[in-house]
């Protein structure tokens, strides 16, 4: 059993001590993927000495359960001691020795156990410390991504900061600005206050002068409307006692009305009293005739009482005026009355209506007055708005002061963060120093590329400097070619000299040409003088045969004579012989046949150095670049076929008149542009168009002018001239 | 009249049309370095029958420029061409070594022409990119250009293909025609 155990035992270590080198590797890589998170912070705790410690723990642990299963067989075993009992004394020896062997191993066991304890706890304690590391990486890397963050947020928040101090900068100058104006305003209203408090005194001041004024103007007025109705009243009164007084007069005269009325009916009694006794007189005269004296007296009575009458009559009759006269004063004087009257009672009416005006007046006045106080009312009024705004602007300015200082406080806040923030900036600035530098020296090493750009500029500038010699050459060999072209002209001249030399040798050979001709016509005399001697000299020749055969060489004499004329005068001069001189005038026949063919050639040969001379002359000119003139122009029409190498055929200036094949293509097109194009470039065309189709020059002109009409802002349009219409009945050349 | 107040126009804004001709013998590229003046590119040209004119603008002067066809049958229209002719451009094909003679005595009985006394010259060397082309300094003395007198005048090696020396040939007849006014 145990040795089965011990077996068991010896495997299962085995077993556990291999899986330790197992797990070695997955480990490892789990440190490496650790290592790998911790990036910088590489592999300091990670060591070989860890790992064993981990492998003796794994080991540990295994070993422990090894010691539980031992311990759980061995209670095991020991309830099997207590069933074998019986065989406990037979076996007790070996027991004995398993016990001991036992207890060996629980010794072994329990020093096992304690190093276990001791390992399990080493274990603890480095997983502990392992467990403690990875956090404090993981809580690095974290405080790493939150310092980034934190910096990432200091620098918004930063920025956030400035803003608003700059913000709160900005409102609180705008505050303040607003306090100034507050400030402003309430000095404003307080001056108002003062200026209103002024009117309302000086108001309260015109009010008692109004008041006073008022009373015054009742006082015033009492007295005149007492004074007036008094006066009305008197003047009433005395209106009264005069209509009384007019009454009485007019009853008074109304009374003297009737008494002279009566009077005048007494006296008309009278009258009639009269009348009737002067009738009765009469009547009584009448019937007594004698008592003439009595009729007498009676007619001085009549007479008398007739008077009386008429004086009665007069009295009366003054009476009667002097009433009337009386009525009529009286009755002015009523009238005046009456008007005086009138006047009083419109007085009256006057004096009622002014004091009615006063009344309106102080009516008026009272109305002002208490306007007035009405003013000073509202004065006050307005004393206590301004009062009471002007608290209120000086509360505003309290708070506002009050919110300048919490902002001040916040902004030093700020400001003690953004001087936080500076510090750390000035350590970025030192990194951007750095990075300055390296820029720096980056900038050194392009200073030395420029420089050395440089020498290659330098190098290019010198090969500028040699093209530049190069073309100073160029331009020497440019004067040198025109100092050849000077010498060329110089010879040039030369040739025309040579050429002058020709002229007048020329000259000479045609005087030579002269002088040939006249020597013929000598020599034709002399032929004729030679033939007339002949015959005269005819016997005299058949003497001298013999004398003409001995002179042998005379006749190479002749034969010279007759290559040179010169010489045949004197030899024919002594020819004797007749036959000879027959001979010797063909020969001169034949001379002078020689003579004429070199005549004529010599003349060929003045024809050809004269065609040679106009061809020099011209090639001269075209050398010289004289100007062409119309000799030069019929030459290069009709160039001579000895010259045809000099000018190849030139076209640009040949002359179209002549040419009639027009080119119906060219036509076609130069027409087509010329009516579709502008203005300014059918201009240009109309000399084109007027050579193709043969125009004359008047048809030309009226082109030109119509074009020039039609290109120009002003101007008339020129009239067609009757002369000139389409050339189509008269054209200048017809061409097919 | 109108003459009169054309004048006055002209005086008064200052830019009057530069009148300038391209001529030359066919073939030479002259309506090539006509369009790569006005619109800077290489057009495909057929042979000219007649001319190309256009208002061609180069710092802020403006031209004129009428390209007259080259083919000998047409050559002796040019001369209705020449009235009031600021410069001329003579284009010369550089590779054309054979009718080098014709294209200068093209240009010698050219120059005789009384209307075209005052105008400038301009040689362009054309077809440069080539490699059988003849040096600037060959084609002049081919052309006899030394010999002019009178006459104010430049030789340019250009290609009208690839748009080389146009510009520096533009930039002289430009001082040249503004150093003249």
């Amino acid at each position: 059993m145990f040795a089965k155990l011990k077996k068991k035992i010896a495997e299962e270590t085995a077993v556990a001590q291999r899986p330790g080198g197992a797990t070695r590797i997955p480990r490892s890589v789990s440190k490496e993927s650790v290592a790998s998170m911790g990036a910088d912070s590489g592999d300091d705790f990670a060591s070989d000495g860890s790992s064993s410690r981990e492998d003796i723990s794994s080991q540990l642990f295994r070993r422990n359960e090894q010691i539980r299963k031992l311990e759980a067989r061995l209670s095991e075993s020991l309830k099997l001691a207590k069933f074998h009992s019986v065989n406990y004394t037979i076996r007790s020896l070996a027991t004995q020795k398993i016990k001991e062997k036992l207890e060996i191993a629980l010794e072994k066991h329990q020093e096992w156990s304690e190093k276990m304890d001791q390992l399990e706890k080493e274990k603890r304690f480095v997983t502990a410390q392992l467990q403690e590391m990875k956090n404090q990486s993981l809580n690095l890397f974290q405080r790493r991504d939150e310092m980034d963050e934190l910096e990432g947020f200091q620098q918004q928040e930063l920025s956030k900061v400035k803003h608003m101090l700059l913000k709160k900068e900005e409102s609180l100058g705008k505050m303040e600005q607003e306090l100034e104006a507050r400030t402003r305003e309430l000095s404003h209203t307080q001056e108002e206050l003062r200026t209103s408090n002024r009117m309302s005194s000086d108001l309260s001041q015109k009010l008692e002068e109004l008041q006073r004024h008022y009373s015054t103007l009742e006082e015033q007025r009492r007295d005149h409307v007492i004074a007036s109705k008094t006066g009305a009243e008197n003047k009433i009164i005395a209106l009264e006692q005069k209509e009384q007084e007019l009454q009485a007069l007019i009853q008074q005269l109304s009374i003297d009305l009737q008494k002279v009325t009566a009077e005048t009916q007494e006296k008309e009694k009278v009258i009639t009293h009269l009348q009737e006794k002067v009738a009765s007189l009469e009547k009584r005269l009448e019937q007594n005739l004698s008592g003439e004296e009595h009729v007498q007296e009676l007619l001085k009575e009549k007479t008398v009482a007739e008077q009386n009458l008429e004086d009665t009559r007069q009295e009366l009759l003054a009476i009667r005026n002097s009433q009337a006269k009386a009525i009529n004063t009286l009755e002015s004087q009523v009238k005046e009355l009456e008007q005086t009257l009138l006047a009083s009672e419109e007085q009256l009416k006057q004096s009622r209506e002014v004091a009615a005006a006063q009344e309106a007046h102080i009516r008026e006045l009272a109305a002002t007055n208490k306007e007035s106080s009405h003013a000073q009312q509202q004065a006050l009024a307005r004393e206590k708005q301004h009062m009471e705004h002007a608290q209120a602007l000086e509360a505003q300015i309290a708070s506002l002061e009050r919110a300048q200082a919490s902002k001040q406080a916040t902004a030093e806040q700020g400001m003690r963060e953004l001087e936080r923030e500076n510090a750390s900036l000035k350590e970025s600035r030192n990194e951007c120093e750095r990075a300055l530098q390296h820029h720096q020296f980056e900038l050194k090493k392009l200073k030395e590329e420029w420089s050395q750009r440089e020498i290659v500029s330098v190098a290019m500038a010198q090969a500028l400097e040699e093209v530049r010699k190069q073309r100073e050459e160029f331009q020497q060999q440019a004067a040198n070619l025109s100092a050849i072209i000077d010498e060329k002209e110089q010879s040039l001249q030369e040739k025309a000299e040579v050429l002058l030399q020709k002229e007048q040798e020329i000259l000479q050979l045609e005087q030579g040409h002269n002088s040939a001709l006249l020597q013929m016509h000598q020599l034709q005399n002399e032929l004729e003088a030679l033939r007339s001697l002949r015959e005269e000299e005819a016997s005299a020749a058949i003497e001298q045969e013999d004398l003409l055969r001995l002179q042998g060489p005379g006749q190479k004499v002749t034969s010279k004579a007759m290559q040179d004329p010169m010489y045949q005068l004197p030899a024919v001069g002594r020819t004797p012989n007749g036959e000879v001189g027959h001979v010797d005038l063909g020969q001169l026949q034949k001379e002078k046949q020689d003579l004429e063919q070199q005549l004529a050639e010599k003349n060929k040969t003045i024809k050809q150095m004269q065609q040679r001379m106009l061809e020099l002359r011209k090639t001269l000119q075209k050398e010289l670049k004289i100007r062409p003139d119309n000799e030069l122009f019929e030459v290069r029409e009709k160039p001579g076929p000895e010259m045809p190498n000099l000018a190849p055929s030139v076209t640009n200036n040949a002359d179209l008149t002549d040419a009639r094949e027009i080119n119906f293509e060219y036509l076609k097109h130069v027409v087509l542009k010329f009516m579709s194009c502008r203005e300014s470039e059918a201009f240009h065309l109309i000399k084109a168009v007027s050579v193709l189709l043969n125009f004359s020059q008047e048809e030309e002109n009226m082109l030109k002018e119509t074009l020039e009409y039609k290109m120009s802002w002003f101007g008339s349009k020129p009239a067609p001239k009757g002369s000139i219409r389409p050339s189509i009945s008269n054209p200048r050349i017809p061409w097919s | 009249m109108g003459g009169f107040f054309s004048s006055i126009f002209s005086s008064l804004f200052g830019t009057r049309e530069m009148r300038i001709l391209i001529l030359g013998l066919d073939g030479a590229g002259k309506t090539t370095i006509l369009y790569r003046l006005q619109v800077g590119e290489v057009v495909t040209t057929i042979p000219t029958i007649g001319f190309n004119v256009e208002t061609v603008t180069y710092k802020n002067l403006k031209f004129q420029v009428w390209d007259l066809g080259g083919q000998t049958s047409i050559r002796p229209y040019w001369r209705c061409y020449y009235s009031n002719t600021d410069a001329v451009i003579y284009v010369v094909d550089s590779c054309d070594r054979d009718r080098i003679g014709i294209s200068k005595s093209e240009l010698v009985a050219m120059l005789e022409e009384e209307e075209l006394r005052k105008a400038i010259l301009v040689v362009f060397a054309n077809k440069q990119d080539m490699q059988q082309a003849m040096t600037p300094s060959e084609m002049a003395n081919s052309l006899g250009l030394p010999a002019l007198k009178d006459r104010k005048w430049q030789i340019f090696k250009t290609s009208a293909t690839k748009g080389t020396g146009l510009d520096e040939a533009m930039e002289w007849l430009v001082e040249t025609l503004k150093s003249r006014q």
